[in-house]
């Protein structure tokens, strides 16, 4: 058992489901959620199968590599299915028992929770999945995206991998994972949660950081004007990372924050709404 | 004949459960009452996938019989009695035979006419329409969409099964056709399940693992749970909400019994009992109010038999009580004085600032509440206590556990060697979060807890949020009832209305709307609330109603009137005092006010009137200003007998006008008087009769 074999057998699964097998976006993002192969593709009415692991980055979740939970890193396994399969659900459950869960001796739930993302105009429906009293994956019915309401509507299925591996592991601390044979979770990822947190939390410039939100804002808006609707959002995704870090800064008064994320979300609303008057016109 | 139906779904949360229980409960009532057909038993049941209406219905409508009326009698019939050409023309166009004729007798005279049997509609056709339309209409506070449909429920559906008498119902709803037929358990026995009644559709469902009747599967937990803490002579800590929430989260309950380890009980009971109640839903175990280092879990099992969902849980349950203990520790390394430094960047509300900025109005208002309550020897450490008790928002501890909020500041202040009245109030003022909860124990906590709630009230009034319907999410409905609780347990006196003003003023120009428009509107929103609280609490509505006429100026006034109204409606003088107040009211509708000028009065009678009011107008004054509305009421009864000779004697529509208008002027001192004790126009009485005809005023 390891990370690894357990990336490759949803991966295997969700293939088999017709799913597209992206490869992970190489920029800093806060969810699965917010690479384009998910933004850009829940937006338009062709009918769309994706799965891919993204590294999700919440820098005030840092702990300085000292929590055997938290992490200001994971990786997430992220499923967009659109629109919607009836069987959704079932589908779900035999991903789980594929990965040799025999769901009989557990308690499976599907737990209310709706998700929102407010600096991506993006809401939705669903539940948190708990296996045994633990969250293993986040079930969301896409409503509403860059402010577009979605039809058809797609399903997102966001699976937390350290939190699953730690399940079929039965292990208690994320650090004693193993990722291969070879490689434990904490070879690879001790050292980097270390020094992020504390970069996160105390070493992070932050006039760097407010001069970056700045001028990543100003070329999204510009890049808007040119109809250059990709590299827009990639900007709006850097404004989005710099704003979490200056966040986990203390750096951000209230006046600040509510006008920092309506700025992004107004730029990401813009791009989504032209991204979708392009696709309807063509 | 026995009905059932069951829409099947994913998940349902159990708000929108118990929400659509209700409303399936009121539509189906209201289509078989709409359509004449006689229910005589009608339930609803649920699971977390299913939500269920079953029922014994008439087969059909009622045969009925209906009168068809033809030519006149004297067109139908000849002198000799035998029908005429008209008459046989009638018989013939209606099919009838002429021996079924027969003499209708009308308020316009006599015809010829027939009684027609009309036959019922059978019940199955009533349903297919009734069905579908009852499904469609179910709302819920958060819908949403799936797939490719503009239909929007609560979570996607996947099957509808619809039987009376034994058949499937012929009907529909959003492409699902009904049939007898249903799934069982989504783990356990997944298969399909056949049921054309309820009887067999509950033993069929609970082979294959699910148990369909919530208050059943409520037993089982408490039986369950009994079981396990019976060696231990433990209780488990109460909780009905989170045990409601878990029966409709379940279709087969297994309580799931485990422990964790003993060193993280130096925690507080508060944060144990939010650790394994908030995201796990576990309950807490005591035994002689003292925490246990068990908890009870209700898992979707028919078992555990090799402990793997017991020991998943405890995996759980330690990390969080592990972060808990983190959070106990590092959190009480800031005192709350300089962690409260931080609210200033910590968000209210959008339009209305920060907490630090609520903090500051708070302190006004707390102090200035104290010297009207006569609570100044807990002024400064409520004043104190408002300071500070947003700051452990800013704490770990709330971060993860947000149930907390309010009671760990309490906890830390304490910790920190705070007075009691200022951690105490810290601890309560989040209380009473219902009707049923209690109002906060301490006389600081009750200030802070009141003061606390109307400052987000007005100030979300003040910016325009409203509430509407069901949503009401600044929550201003259940500050509002905290508000009346609190200040109606205490018998806190203090102008309401003043203090409103105290508050919009504490907001200087953040509002967005005209202070008296908004406060016109809390006016009118309190008047409401307090109008639900006491006809929640028994009071008849006309009298509630009666009560709230003279205002809140007093909140407890309004509340001290209807008991007033209660204690005295049985009295033999309240109903001939209430028409007379009536009478008054109806005279004096809509007429502009006018002035008694004693040297006017003509009559005896008046001029007594006039007397008797000065002098039961001074006895009553005193007793209004305190509060005291029985004798007050006691008191202008006295009225009556005076008012009733004025009545007899005097003519009050009198052709002189400025005699008419001094009378009319007496009335409405009168009027003015009564209308600060109740609006008594209001109160229904048995002798109500319409107005009486002008000439007899």
């Amino acid at each position: 058992m390891s990370v690894q074999n357990l990336i490759l057998g949803l991966s295997r699964f969700w293939a088999d489901q017709g799913c597209y097998l992206a490869q992970t976006y190489d920029l800093e993002v806060g969810a699965g959620t917010m690479t384009p192969d998910t933004f850009f593709r829940v937006l338009d009415k062709r009918p769309w199968r994706v799965a891919y692991v993204q590294p999700s980055r919440r820098p005030d979740d840092g702990r300085y590599g000292e929590n055997p939970h938290r992490v200001q890193k994971h990786f997430q396994y992220q499923v967009i299915m659109k629109p919607s399969p009836a069987d959704i659900q079932d589908i779900y459950v035999r991903s789980l028992k594929s990965l040799g869960v025999a769901l009989e001796d557990h308690d499976l739930r599907f737990d209310e929770d709706n998700w929102e993302s407010p600096t991506i105009g993006a809401w939705g429906v669903g539940w948190q999945v708990l296996l045994d009293g633990l969250e293993i994956t986040q079930f969301t019915y896409f409503q509403q995206c860059g402010g577009i309401d979605l039809t058809p509507v797609p399903v997102e299925i966001t699976y937390g991998l350290e939190r699953l591996e730690m399940f079929l592991e039965q292990k208690d601390d994320i650090y004693d994972l193993d990722w291969s044979a070879d490689v434990t979770y904490r070879d690879l990822r001790f050292r980097e949660e270390k020094e992020f947190s504390e970069y996160n939390f105390s070493a992070a410039g932050v006039t760097m950081l407010r001069q970056a939100f700045g001028a990543c804002q100003k070329e999204a808006a510009r890049l808007v004007g040119k109809n250059l609707l990709l590299p827009a959002y990639d900007m709006c995704l850097k404004c989005s990372h710099n704003f979490n870090l200056l966040d986990s800064r203390g750096a951000i008064s209230v006046t600040e924050r509510v006008k920092m994320i309506s700025q992004i979300r107004a730029l990401v609303n813009d791009i989504a709404r032209r991204y979708t008057a392009a696709k309807e016109g063509a | 004949m026995d009905f059932l139906l069951e829409l099947l779904t994913e998940e349902l949360p159990a708000s929108h459960i118990r929400s659509a229980l209700d409303q399936l409960d009121a539509g189906f009532r209201k289509e078989l009452a709409d359509a004449r057909i006689e229910a005589h038993s009608l339930k609803t049941l649920a699971t977390p996938r299913r939500l269920v209406v079953a029922g014994d219905f008439a087969e059909g409508q009622e045969n009925r019989e209906e009168v068809v009326t033809g030519p006149p009698l004297a067109v139908a019939k000849g002198p000799d009695g035998a029908l005429t050409q008209a008459g046989k023309g009638f018989a013939r166009s209606q099919g009838v035979d002429e021996s079924m004729l027969e003499v209708v007798r009308t308020a316009r005279g006599e015809y010829l006419g027939f009684k027609r049997r009309a036959k019922g509609t059978p019940t199955a056709e009533i349903l297919r329409a009734a069905v579908p339309r009852v499904l469609a209409s179910l709302s819920f506070p958060k819908m949403m969409r799936w797939a490719e449909s503009p239909f929007r429920f609560s979570r996607p559906i996947h099957g509808l099964l619809c039987v009376f008498g034994g058949a499937p119902v012929e009907t529909a709803f959003e492409g699902f056709k009904a049939t007898d037929e249903t799934v069982g358990h989504r783990i356990l026995s997944p298969g399909p399940v056949k049921a054309s009644d309820f009887a067999a559709y509950q033993a069929a469902l609970e082979k294959s693992f699910v148990v369909i009747d919530p208050a059943a599967r409520k037993k089982m937990i408490i039986s369950q749970i009994e079981a396990a803490l019976a060696p231990l002579k433990a209780k488990v800590y109460p909780d009905a909400e989170l045990l409601d929430d878990l029966t409709l989260n379940v279709e087969h309950p297994h309580v799931v019994f485990g422990s964790f380890p003993e060193a993280y009980l130096s925690l507080p009971l508060e944060v144990l009992a939010t650790a394994m109640r908030e995201g796990q839903k576990l309950f807490s175990v005591v035994r002689e109010k003292k925490q246990l280092p068990y908890f009870l879990g209700v898992a979707d099992a028919a078992e555990d038999a090799k402990g793997l969902v017991r020991r998943g849980n405890e995996r759980v349950l330690r990390a969080r009580l592990e972060d808990a203990r983190f959070f106990w520790d590092q959190d009480r390394k800031v005192p709350l004085r300089e962690r409260a430094a931080g609210l200033k960047n910590v968000l209210f509300q959008e339009k209305l600032g920060s907490y630090e900025d609520k903090a500051q109005r708070l302190k006004k208002i707390v102090a200035y509440l104290c010297d009207k309550v006569g609570a100044a020897e807990v002024k400064a450490d409520a004043v104190e206590a408002a300071a500070l008790c947003k700051a452990d928002l800013l704490t770990e501890m709330v971060k993860e556990f947000s149930g907390l909020q309010g009671r760990i500041g309490g906890l830390y202040a304490e910790q920190e060697g705070f007075p009691v009245a200022v951690h105490q109030a810290i601890y309560e003022h989040y209380q009473p979060g219902s009707l049923e909860d209690a109002s906060p124990a301490s006389l600081s906590g009750a200030v802070l807890s009141l003061v606390d709630k109307l400052d987000s009230i007005v100030g979300a009034m003040g910016v325009g949020l409203q509430v509407s319907g069901s949503s009401d999410p600044f929550g201003l409905r259940r500050n509002a009832h905290g508000v009346c609780k609190v200040v109606l347990d205490r018998k806190f006196r203090f102008s309401f209305p003043l203090l409103l003003d105290r508050i919009l003023s504490s907001y200087g120009d953040r509002l967005t709307l005209e202070r008296a428009v908004v406060k016109a509107g809390c006016l009118e929103f309190f008047a409401g609330r307090l109008r639900f609280i006491l006809e929640k609490k028994g009071f008849r509505y006309d009298l509630v109603g009666a009560a709230l006429g003279p205002g809140i100026d007093q909140v407890t006034d309004v509340l001290a009137r209807v008991e007033a109204l209660e204690a005295l409606k049985s009295s033999p003088q309240f109903e001939p005092f209430i028409l007379m107040a009536k009478r008054i009211n109806n005279i004096l509708k809509g007429l502009p006010p006018a002035k008694v000028n004693s040297d006017l009065f003509a009559e005896k009678e008046e001029r007594d009137l006039f007397s008797t009011l000065s002098i039961i107008r001074d006895n009553a004054q005193p007793m209004i200003a305190r509060g005291d509305y029985v004798r007050a009421q006691g008191i202008i009864f006295k009225l009556q007998p005076v008012l009733n000779t004025f009545f007899d004697k005097v003519l009050v529509m009198t052709e002189e006008k400025s005699v008419r208008q001094n009378r009319l002027g007496l009335l409405q001192s009168i009027n003015k008087m009564l209308l600060g004790i109740a609006d008594y126009s209001l109160v229904v009485v048995e002798g109500d009769k319409p107005a009486k005809p002008k000439a007899s005023r």
